[in-house]
């Protein structure tokens, strides 16, 4: 079947870049098709926090909101104490030498991961767009923070990111348009370490509403952003980016509609998107403009099973970079119910630069992970928390209960030829597309900044007066994604990008790509979608200028 | 930590000899084997979660989720006889004759041993009976900060908890 309306553009992927692209094109007249292979989420009626056992749901699990990936062989281990992942009361995770590849966790939906993502709102760190021509690693980004500056201000201002006045390097044009959160207790607890050791711990920018700001009401510091917000205060794209294209009367929205296949046109252009439908029929949608943002795990998918679209350099699936992390928890002597509050609500950008970290070049962040380690509530924290069983345990969880503080980092992560997406040669869906297949592979430069990373973490949590680690989980023997870049790299060079420095592919004249897939380099340890969304708004200007 | 990664954690400590296993269920299938199995587990429950002035697991049921649980059942039954065995040992005629330390210290010796699928056998009771547990309202009730987030979320989130 076909459908014989016709739209300025289809947008494939209804995440962060899918609905920023949709919504700068929607405001510059043109019509848009926003799909996704999910479905939507009605946010008063799916999300838990409201539920009695909140606390043993995560961010609800609907048919097509997850898509299937493979992953090849988990790398080989050494010994890494400061990184082996694991708790007091559950031992540890991986313990069969190899790296763990657990999953890549996203979200298929009107909105994409922003449903569940924390609500982090970063810009990138000037220097870490020049990691080529600085440190000889990575790739350059084809221009520089000054060009992307407008369009961060557009989407922070849409969504309504409160922050601080300032952000060192990253100047801005104007401040931010909400004030900052508040510190929590626990983030003034570890604020007191970090000061001890020297540390800048500030309010972390945050798309979550710090004062009433379009129609949505603030925040009221629940702590459980990523199980799904049901009030509206966090900056997802779905009440942000997808309702203001909405609200011009020229975006449709399709849920459940998951893109198989481009087809290939003449004259460089591409001329269609196939769609399978629920039925397990093939639809066929032309569009003057397609823009893949399915993120850098399935837009490289797509374009590979579509006979490698756009992969004339061959870099289409290459330089995967994946979420370098830390989490440490320990126990304070006092009570600090850090689950209160904003997660992530306080960060310390000191080593963000690229230069920043001793010896290894890539920058980290540290952050207060109180919120997003507690989620799991009571039973997660006794079972983790308090090793063995009997009156003992009872009693220890009694005493701790409320007494965790966490912190995180998340680092930069360098592309290397082993890590990558390629298409299962087994595994396919219901459509027979074949799934994606993640190799992702620490170099010894990532494996030195996670021990870097962890250090500081523990350091931060002595300080700050815990006294007792109690678990550690980082990604040297967990693969658990969350951000993931860089396989269908930007750049000025058709033979070593896929698309330019505008998200057009170097051949096809009218296919764009607006996700994190065109990042050359990950950034220190800034969460992404802000970029991303920066990117899809300068992506949707050029394309309604064309 | 998310459940699922916690369950994979487990699997680390499968069984090799399922088939061996799936005999030793044939023969507790006979209904008085099924009783003591059923009072075994509520046994391990209790010692494990004994409450300490609340209630204990198995005199909210708790146990009889676990006994719900088709993919335990193999499990449960090498455990429970792995377990009357111990107590034999520690001068017992099986577990439910242990007194409360007996039982903590033949729960203590499995959680140590190396024979095949033991320590994944108590993990997995933890697990299962301590997410159930900590999650009934009859036990969060007596904690602070437990109920759902939602409407109000927490307005003391600045200061130093009450």
């Amino acid at each position: 079947m076909s459908d014989d309306r016709s739209w300025d553009a289809i947008v494939v992927g209804a995440g962060a870049g899918g609905a920023a692209v949709a919504y700068g094109l929607c405001k510059r007249g043109r019509s848009v098709l926003l799909i996704d292979a999910g479905p939507r989420f009605d946010p008063s009626i799916d999300y838990p926090l409201t539920e009695a056992d909140w606390d043993a749901r995560e961010f609800p699990q609907k048919a097509g909101s997850t898509g299937k990936v493979t992953f090849a062989p988990g790398q080989k281990l050494g010994s890494e104490p400061l990184l082996a992942s694991g708790s007091r009361g559950l031992g540890p995770l991986a313990n069969g030498g190899t790296r763990l590849m657990d999953s890549y966790r996203h979200v298929r939906g009107i909105g994409g991961s922003t449903l569940h993502f924390t609500g982090e709102s970063h810009r990138l760190h000037p220097a870490a767009m020049r990691m080529r021509t600085r440190f000889g690693v990575a790739a350059d980004w084809p221009f520089d923070y000054g060009v992307l500056e407008p369009y961060y201000a557009e989407a922070e201002e849409l969504i309504g990111v409160a922050g601080p006045a300032t952000q060192g390097a990253r100047w801005r044009s104007s401040g931010f348009p909400l004030p900052p959160h508040p510190l929590s207790y626990a983030s003034q607890t570890l604020g007191k370490g970090a000061k001890a050791l020297g540390l800048d711990w500030q309010a972390n920018s945050r798309a979550a509403l710090s004062l009433p700001w379009n129609g949505r009401a603030p925040c009221n510091y629940c702590g459980g952003c990523n199980k799904g917000c049901p009030r509206g205060d966090k900056g997802s794209a779905d009440v942000t980016f997808i309702a203001a294209a909405l609200d011009t009367g020229r975006c449709t929205v399709r849920p459940e509609c998951p893109a198989i296949r481009i087809e290939a046109g003449p004259d460089d252009h591409v001329a269609a998107v196939l769609v399978g439908r629920p039925d397990g029929s093939i639809e066929r949608i032309a569009s003057k403009q397609v823009v893949l943002a399915c993120g850098a795990v399935e837009t490289p998918r797509l374009l590979l099973a579509s006979d490698g679209l756009a992969n004339e350099s061959g870099q289409v699936g290459q330089n995967f970079m994946d979420t370098l992390f830390v989490t440490v928890g320990a126990l304070h002597p006092e009570p600090q119910h850090g689950r209160r509050g904003l997660p992530s609500d306080a960060i310390s950008w000191d080593f963000n630069a690229p230069d920043a970290i001793p010896g290894v070049i890539g920058g980290c962040r540290l952050y207060n992970a109180a919120g997003e380690s507690e989620l799991g509530g009571l039973a997660a924290f006794a079972l983790r928390a308090a090793p063995g069983w009997g009156r003992a345990h009872a009693q220890s969880v009694r005493k701790l209960w409320g007494h965790a503080l966490h912190v995180g980092a998340i680092g930069e992560r360098l592309p290397n030829r082993d890590s990558r997406v390629d298409l299962d040669p087994v595994a396919r869906d219901a459509f027979a597309m074949p799934l994606a297949r993640i190799a992702s592979i620490l170099a010894d430069s990532d494996i030195a900044r996670l021990r870097f990373m962890a250090r500081k973490s523990y350091e931060l949590l002595a300080a700050s007066g815990a006294e007792r680690i109690y678990e550690n989980y980082s990604s040297w023997d967990w693969f658990v994604a969350t951000h993931v870049f860089g396989t269908c790299r930007m750049g000025d060079d058709p033979a070593s990008s896929v698309v330019d420095a505008f998200g057009r592919s170097h051949r096809w004249r009218n296919l764009w790509i607006a996700d994190a897939s065109v990042f050359p380099s990950s950034g220190g340890g800034e969460a992404p979608s802000l970029t991303i969304q920066a990117l899809a708004l300068r992506t949707a200007e050029r394309m309604a200028g064309n | 930590m998310k459940r699922r990664h916690v369950l994979a954690l487990l699997g680390f400590f499968s069984f090799g000899g399922a088939a061996v296993a799936w005999r030793l269920l044939a023969s507790f299938r006979r209904p008085d084997a099924r009783e003591h199995i059923a009072r075994s587990i509520a046994a391990i429950a209790d010692v494990m979660f004994p409450g300490d002035g609340l209630a204990s697991a198995a005199a909210l049921g708790l146990h009889h989720l676990v006994l719900a649980m088709p993919d335990l059942q193999a499990q449960i039954a090498n455990g429970v006889v792995w377990l009357d065995k111990r107590a034999v040992s520690q001068g017992g005629s099986n577990f439910l004759a242990l007194d409360e330390a007996g039982k903590l210290a033949a729960l203590d010796s499995a959680f140590a041993s190396h024979d095949d699928g033991i320590q994944s056998f108590v993990l997995t009771l933890r697990y299962h009976l301590g997410t159930a547990y900590y999650s009934a309202p009859a036990i969060k009730s007596a904690f602070a900060y437990t109920g759902p987030p939602q409407p109000d979320g927490f307005a003391d989130f600045q200061k130093r908890p009450a």
